[in-house]
C-alpha cells in the first residue's frame, strides 16, 4: 500500500524556489461582439491548488480551454512549466491531466479499458501503465467496478472513473473543471479526498466550481472570476477581508419588542439588522465578543429563544460584496 | 502509441451495435431480400411456352394443324401448348386465362385474345407466317407460270396447270424446309442486369462503411466529443492519432466487406466475373473511397455526429439511387444524358467498375472507374487534411 | 387535450420523414407514369430494336429495315460499341441487327450472308428474333425463284404486309389499372415505414421510463392516458392514408372514379388499420429509438420485397411466395392484384379479396392482443 502511494511522489529538487508553473498574461478571448475573457493574468505556483470561483459563465472552462490551447484566443500569453504553451507543446502536455466537466468516456469500453486507453496515451511501457492504472482505480475508489461499462455506473461512479482517466498517468499539472457537480455526498466526499491525496503527493491543481465550500476546504488560493473579470484573488482569509464583515449572527425563535430590537441596532460595530418570522440577522463589520455581549443582552432582557448561533463570512459574502449577486444564480 | 489508439479504435467500433448493425448486418439482410425478390425476374422474362386453343370449322386447315403441331411439339423450340376444342369452350378458357388466345380456323383465320400482349403478338406473327405461305405460292406461281408459258406455247391444258402448281408448291416447301437462315448470336455471356443490384449493394456497403471513418475521427476532434478534448490534450500529435484511428476503421470496414461478398457469392450466386485480383483491387479502392467520404464529412461539416450520419446516409443512398439501386435503368439514364454526374458519384463507379468486370472482356472502363474513385478520395482527403492543419478553435 | 398537444408536438419534429416517404410515393408512382393508350383494340408489342446498317441503305438491305421498323420501336444510340453494349445490359434495347457492308450484293449472290445479332434472350429478344427469321425466310424463298430484283421486293413487302385480324375480348382497361395497384402496392411501403415509424418514435418518447413514471402518478387517469394516446396515434395513420388516398385521385383521376377505386381505398383502409396495430405492438415492446430504426426498416423493406410491393407478385420466385403468405402485407397487396382484374362485382369475383381482408383484420386482432398482455405487464412493473 504505502509503495503505491509513495508512486505518486514527485521529486521536487532541495533548494528550489516555488516556481510558477502556469503564468497567464494578458490572457482576451472574444466570440464575436462578447468578451468571454477579459485581460486575464495570474499564475499558478507550483504544488498549491488554485481554486477558480466563479458563476456559469464567468469564463472558468473557457480560460482552462485557452490554457490547453483547445481553443484559440484573442491576445495574450500562456507559459506552462516556463515554457510557451502551444499544440504541438507535447512534452508540456505529457506532464498535464485534465478532468473535464462533462463526463468524456467510451460507452463502448469498460471502466479498466477506458482507464487503459487514456493513460495509453501518455505512458508506453504496458507494465508500467498497469501499475498506474490499478493506482487511479485506487484513488478514486473503483477497485470492484474494472469490468462494468459505463452505462452501469451511477452517475457519482461514473464522475470517479472521469477523474481516473484524467489523473491516471500521473501529471505534475492537474485541471479539474467541476468534477463535483450533480455528484451525491459519498462520492463527492471520495473525490475531494482523492484531491487532497493528489495534493500532497505534490501535484499542482487547478481547481474550478462554483461550490465555493469546496474552495474553502482544498484550495490554498483562490482567483474570483465574473465576466472574464478577475475580481478578487488571495488565500480564502484574505479573500474573506474583502467581504468588510467579521461574523453574521443568527438568533431563531426569538420573539423581539420594537425596543428591544431598536436597543439592539444601536449596539457597536453593527452593521445591519434584520428581523421577520422570529428570526434575527446581525451582520458585525468588526470587534470581538459581539456573540457573548448579544447573548449577555438578551439574558439581562429575558427574551427567550432557541438558537443561537454565529458565522464567519463566506467567499459567497466576499462575491456579494464586489458583485452584489449570489454565487450561485 | 500508433498501435495501441488503433487497437481501441477496433475495439470501440466493433462493440457500437448500431454502427455494426448498419455497416454489416443491413447490406446483408438488403441483399437477401434483393436475392429473395429478384431471383425470377430474368426467368419469368424469357420467353415461356404459350397455352393456346384451335377451334376446327367445317374448313379442312392442314397446314395450320401441322404447324401448330410442330410448334407444339416437346422441346427446346417448343412455342405452344395446343389443344382442340368447341369455340364455347376456348371462350371459356380464355375468360378463366388458362390459354392466351385461340384460332378459329375458318377461311381466313380468326384470333380471339384477352388482351394486348406479348403473347398474343406472337400468337399473330405464327398465324401470319401460315398465312404468307398462300401469298407466297400465288405470287410465285403466277410468275412461274407465265413464264412457263412463254417457254412451252401452247401445250398446257388444266391439268399441265394443276402439275406445275404442285411442283411449285413442293419447291417452295422444299426450300423453306432446307434453308437454314444465317443469325449468327455475338452477344456477350454475361447478361443478367439484376446483378447490378448487387454491384449498388456492394457500393452502398463501401459508402456506409466511411461512417466508421467519421465516427473513428470524431473521437479524435476536441470539437465533437468531450474524449476529443481529452485526446487532444495528451501529448500525441494529431495526425498520428487520426491516422491509426481512420486505418482501424478502413479494417473494420474491409472485413464487413469480405463478409459481404463471401455471403453474395456463397448463398446468393452473385457473379464478379472471374478477374479476382481485380475484384480486390476494386472493394480497397471502392472501400476507400467511402473511407473518404467519412474522413471529409468528419472534418469539414461543424454539426454534431447524428447530423454528420445524416449526411452520410443521404450521401449514400442518394449516390445508390442514381446508379441504380431502386430501379436499374436509373443508371442507364443518367449514364447517358448526364454522365459527369455518375463520374462524380463514387456509388456509380464502383457499380460500374464491377459491370464492366462483369460484362466486358477488356479492362480500360474498369482502370478509368479505378483512376475517378481514387481522383475522388484523394480531393476528398486534401480537403480534409486542410481544415485538419487548423488544430484550434474558435469555440467547442 | 394536453396528452394530444404533446403528440403534436413530437409529430412537428418528425414532419421531415412523412415528406421523404411522400416524396418516394410521388417519385416511384412517376416513374410508372408512362401513358399508353390502351383501348380494347388490339396493339401488337414491339421489341426495341437498334439496327446498325453498314451496307448501302437500297435494295434488300433497305426492305429489310422497313420491315423492322414498322413492327418495332428503332432506337438510336451513339456510334460506339460500347454504348450499343451497355444499352443491351441496360435492356434500352432488346435486340441489336448488325447488316454487313454488301449484304445486298451477297444476297443477290444466293451466299446467304451472315447477320449478327445481339440479344437480351428476354420474350421481346426472342420476337425480335421471329420477326427477323420471318423475314429472311421470306426473302430467301423469293431468291430461289428467278425474279427480278425489283419484282422479288415488291414480292417480299407484299407477303409481309399482310396482317391477321385479332379481337380483344377484355373490356378492362387493364394498363391503368395497373398503374393504379402498383401505386397501392407501393404504399405498402410507405405506410410500414414511415407512420409505423413515426407512431413508434412518438409512443417510445412517451413511453420513456421517466415519462411513463410520471405519467402513471399524475392524476389522469391510466386507461384514459392510453386512449387518448391511441387515438391521437389512429388519427395520425389515418390522415396519413386519407393524404395516399387523395394523392391517388390526383394522379389517377377518372381511373379512381370507379368502383374498383372504392375498392383500393377499402383495402388499403384496412391495411393502414393493421399497420396501426403493429406499431402499437412495436412502440410498446421497443423503447430504443436506434434500435427501432433498424428493425423497422428491416420488417418494411422485408415485407416490401417479399410480397411484391416492388417488384410484381408475379416475378418473385414461389419459395418467396410460399414466405410470404406469413406476412400480412401478402394479403394487402394480392388483394390489390386481383382487383385490378376483376370485371364484374359480385360476390364470387370479390370473395378473395373479402378474404384477404379478414387475414388482415385477424393479424390486427392479434396484434392488439399481444400489446395490450404486454402493457399490462409492464405497468406493473412500473
Amino acid at each position: 500500500m504505502k509503495m503505491k502511494i509513495m508512486n505518486y511522489h514527485y521529486k521536487k529538487e532541495k533548494g528550489e524556489k516555488m516556481k510558477n508553473c502556469i503564468e497567464v498574461k494578458n490572457l482576451v478571448k472574444e466570440y464575436k461582439e462578447i468578451r468571454a475573457i477579459d485581460d486575464l493574468t495570474f499564475e499558478v505556483k507550483e504544488g498549491e491548488i488554485l481554486g477558480l470561483l466563479g458563476p456559469n459563465g464567468s469564463g472558468k472552462s473557457t480560460t482552462i480551454n485557452c490554457i490547453l490551447s483547445l481553443l484559440k484566443f484573442s491576445q495574450g500569453s500562456i507559459k506552462i512549466f516556463g515554457e510557451k504553451m502551444d499544440v504541438n507543446a507535447y512534452e508540456i502536455k505529457r506532464n498535464i491531466g485534465v478532468v473535464f466537466q462533462d463526463v468524456s468516456v467510451f460507452e463502448e469500453l469498460n471502466v479498466y479499458d477506458n482507464i487503459d486507453y487514456f493513460c495509453g496515451l501518455y505512458i508506453k511501457d504496458k507494465q508500467l501503465r498497469k501499475t498506474y492504472i490499478e493506482d487511479a482505480l485506487h484513488l478514486v475508489g473503483l477497485e470492484n467496478y474494472k469490468k462494468f461499462y459505463p452505462k452501469q455506473l451511477s452517475g457519482g461512479l461514473l464522475r470517479r472513473l472521469n477523474i481516473a482517466c484524467g489523473i491516471a498517468h500521473k501529471p505534475k499539472l492537474i485541471f479539474l473543471d467541476e468534477p463535483t457537480v450533480a455528484v451525491d455526498p459519498q462520492s463527492r466526499n471520495n473525490i475531494l479526498d482523492g484531491i487532497e491525496k493528489l495534493r500532497r503527493f505534490g501535484a499542482t491543481i487547478v481547481y474550478t466550481t462554483h461550490y465555493m465550500e469546496e474552495v474553502e476546504i482544498l484550495c490554498d488560493r483562490v482567483i474570483i472570476l465574473d465576466k472574464g473579470h478577475i475580481i478578487a484573488s488571495g488565500t480564502c482569509d484574505e479573500l474573506k477581508h474583502l467581504a468588510n464583515i467579521e461574523e453574521k449572527v443568527t438568533v431563531e425563535g426569538i420573539e423581539l419588542s420594537q425596543k428591544t430590537l431598536s436597543k439592539i441596532k444601536e449596539f457597536k460595530n453593527i452593521e445591519e439588522v434584520n428581523y421577520e418570522e422570529n428570526i434575527l440577522f446581525i451582520t458585525y463589520k468588526k470587534g470581538k465578543n459581539n456573540l457573548s455581549e448579544l447573548m449577555d443582552f438578551l439574558k439581562e432582557k429575558k427574551v427567550t429563544y432557541n438558537k443561537i448561533f454565529s458565522e464567519r463570512p463566506t467567499l459567497n459574502d466576499v462575491f456579494l460584496e464586489l458583485t452584489g449577486k449570489e454565487l450561485r444564480d | 502509441m500508433f498501435f495501441h489508439n488503433f487497437k481501441y479504435t477496433l475495439k470501440i467500433l466493433f462493440k457500437s451495435k448500431m454502427l455494426i448493425f448498419w455497416t454489416y448486418a443491413f447490406p446483408l439482410i438488403l441483399g437477401t431480400f434483393f436475392y429473395m425478390a429478384f431471383s425470377n425476374i430474368e426467368n419469368s422474362e424469357k420467353l415461356e411456352v404459350i397455352p393456346i386453343a384451335l377451334v376446327e370449322t367445317e374448313e379442312e386447315n392442314i397446314t395450320y394443324k401441322e404447324v401448330f403441331n410442330a410448334l407444339s411439339k416437346e422441346g427446346e423450340n417448343q412455342l405452344f401448348t395446343t389443344q382442340y376444342v368447341e369455340e364455347k369452350e376456348a371462350k371459356n378458357k380464355l375468360s378463366k386465362k388458362e390459354i392466351s388466345g385461340y384460332v378459329v380456323l375458318e377461311e381466313t383465320p380468326k384470333i380471339v385474345v384477352n388482351q394486348s400482349g406479348i403473347n398474343e403478338t406472337i400468337l399473330k406473327l405464327v398465324v401470319e407466317e401460315v398465312e404468307e405461305m398462300t401469298t407466297i405460292l400465288k405470287n410465285v406461281a403466277t410468275i412461274e407460270i407465265s413464264k412457263k408459258i412463254t417457254t412451252e406455247e401452247g401445250r398446257y391444258g388444266e391439268e399441265q396447270f394443276e402439275t406445275w402448281y404442285t411442283e411449285i408448291y413442293k419447291k417452295v416447301m422444299e426450300i423453306q424446309n432446307e434453308q437454314e437462315v444465317n443469325i449468327k448470336d455475338t452477344s456477350n455471356a454475361n447478361l443478367s442486369y439484376t446483378m447490378i443490384e448487387f454491384y449498388t449493394l456492394i457500393a452502398m456497403t463501401c459508402l456506409y462503411g466511411g461512417i466508421l471513418g467519421m465516427v473513428a475521427i470524431n473521437q479524435n476532434m476536441p470539437n465533437m466529443s468531450n474524449k476529443g478534448k481529452r485526446i487532444s490534450i495528451s501529448p500525441l500529435s494529431k495526425g498520428k492519432l487520426i491516422l491509426s484511428s481512420v486505418f482501424a476503421s478502413y479494417i473494420v470496414q474491409l472485413i464487413g466487406l469480405s463478409l459481404l461478398f463471401l455471403y453474395t457469392v456463397f448463398v446468393l450466386h452473385v457473379e464478379y466475373g472471374t478477374n479476382l485480383s481485380l475484384i480486390i483491387l476494386l472493394a480497397l479502392v471502392g472501400s476507400l473511397s467511402g473511407l473518404s467520404l467519412g474522413i471529409f464529412v468528419a472534418t469539414i461539416f461543424k454539426v454534431n455526429e447524428n447530423t454528420k450520419t445524416g449526411i452520410m446516409i443521404s450521401v449514400t443512398m442518394f449516390g445508390c439511387f442514381l446508379s441504380g439501386m431502386m430501379g436499374i435503368t436509373m443508371k442507364y439514364i443518367v449514364d447517358k444524358n448526364i454522365p459527369l454526374l455518375n463520374k462524380l458519384n463514387p456509388a456509380s463507379m464502383i457499380t460500374d467498375g464491377f459491370y464492366s468486370l462483369y460484362y466486358y472482356s477488356t479492362h480500360e472502363r474498369f482502370y478509368f472507374n479505378i483512376i475517378s474513385l481514387l481522383v475522388f478520395s484523394a480531393i476528398l482527403i486534401f480537403f480534409a487534411i486542410l481544415s485538419l492543419r487548423r488544430q484550434k478553435y474558435d469555440s467547442i | 387535450m394536453t396528452v394530444f398537444k404533446a403528440f403534436l408536438k413530437v409529430l412537428n419534429k418528425n414532419k421531415a420523414i412523412v415528406i421523404m416517404y411522400t416524396v418516394i410515393l410521388i417519385f416511384f408512382a412517376g416513374f410508372n407514369m408512362k401513358t399508353n393508350d390502351n383501348n380494347t383494340t388490339f396493339t401488337a408489342s414491339k421489341p426495341d430494336i437498334l439496327i446498325v446498317c453498314e451496307d448501302e441503305i437500297t435494295g434488300i438491305t433497305k426492305n429489310l429495315i422497313e420491315y423492322i421498323s414498322k413492327n418495332s420501336n428503332i432506337k438510336e444510340i451513339e456510334n460506339d460499341e460500347e454504348k450499343r453494349n451497355d444499352a443491351l445490359f441496360y435492356r434500352d434495347v432488346n435486340y441489336i441487327v448488325y447488316i454487313p457492308n454488301d449484304f445486298r450484293k451477297q444476297f443477290l449472290n444466293h451466299q446467304n450472308p451472315e447477320i449478327k445479332i445481339k440479344s437480351t434472350k428476354d420474350y421481346q429478344a426472342s420476337l425480335a428474333n421471329m420477326m427477323l427469321e420471318r423475314f429472311l425466310n421470306v426473302a430467301n424463298t423469293y431468291l430461289a425463284f428467278d425474279l427480278a430484283e425489283e419484282e422479288m421486293l415488291n414480292a417480299i413487302n407484299e407477303t409481309l404486309e399482310q396482317e391477321v385480324n385479332v379481337e380483344v375480348t377484355s373490356k378492362l382497361d387493364t394498363d391503368s389499372l395497373t398503374k393504379v395497384s402498383s401505386y397501392y402496392n407501393f404504399t405498402n411501403y410507405c405506410i410500414l415505414a414511415g407512420a409505423i415509424y413515426i407512431i413508434c418514435l412518438i409512443l417510445s418518447s412517451f413511453k420513456k421510463e421517466s415519462v411513463l413514471k410520471r405519467t402513471t402518478i399524475s392524476s389522469m387517469e391510466y386507461q384514459k392516458y392510453n386512449r387518448i394516446l391511441l387515438l391521437s396515434n389512429s388519427l395520425f395513420a389515418f390522415a396519413m392514408w386519407f393524404f395516399y388516398v387523395l394523392l391517388s385521385y390526383i394522379l389517377f383521376k377518372e381511373s379512381m372514379w370507379t368502383l374498383h377505386g372504392a375498392f383500393y381505398i377499402l383495402n388499403s383502409f384496412v391495411f393502414s388499420f393493421f399497420a396501426l396495430t403493429l406499431a402499437f405492438f412495436l412502440g410498446n415492446i421497443i423503447s430504443d429509438k436506434n434500435a427501432l430504426n433498424g428493425i423497422i426498416n428491416v420488417i418494411a423493406l422485408g415485407s416490401s420485397f417479399l410480397c411484391g410491393a416492388f417488384v410484381p407478385l408475379e416475378w418473385l420466385p414461389k419459395t418467396v411466395l410460399n414466405i410470404a403468405h406469413i406476412l400480412p402485407s401478402y394479403y394487402f397487396i394480392k388483394s390489390n392484384e386481383v382487383l385490378k382484374t376483376v370485371e364484374v362485382f359480385d360476390f364470387a369475383s370479390l370473395k378473395p379479396i373479402y378474404l384477404n381482408m379478414m387475414i388482415l383484420l385477424l393479424f390486427a386482432l392479434a396484434f392488439i392482443i399481444a400489446s395490450m398482455i404486454i402493457t399490462n405487464k409492464k405497468r406493473k412493473l412500473a
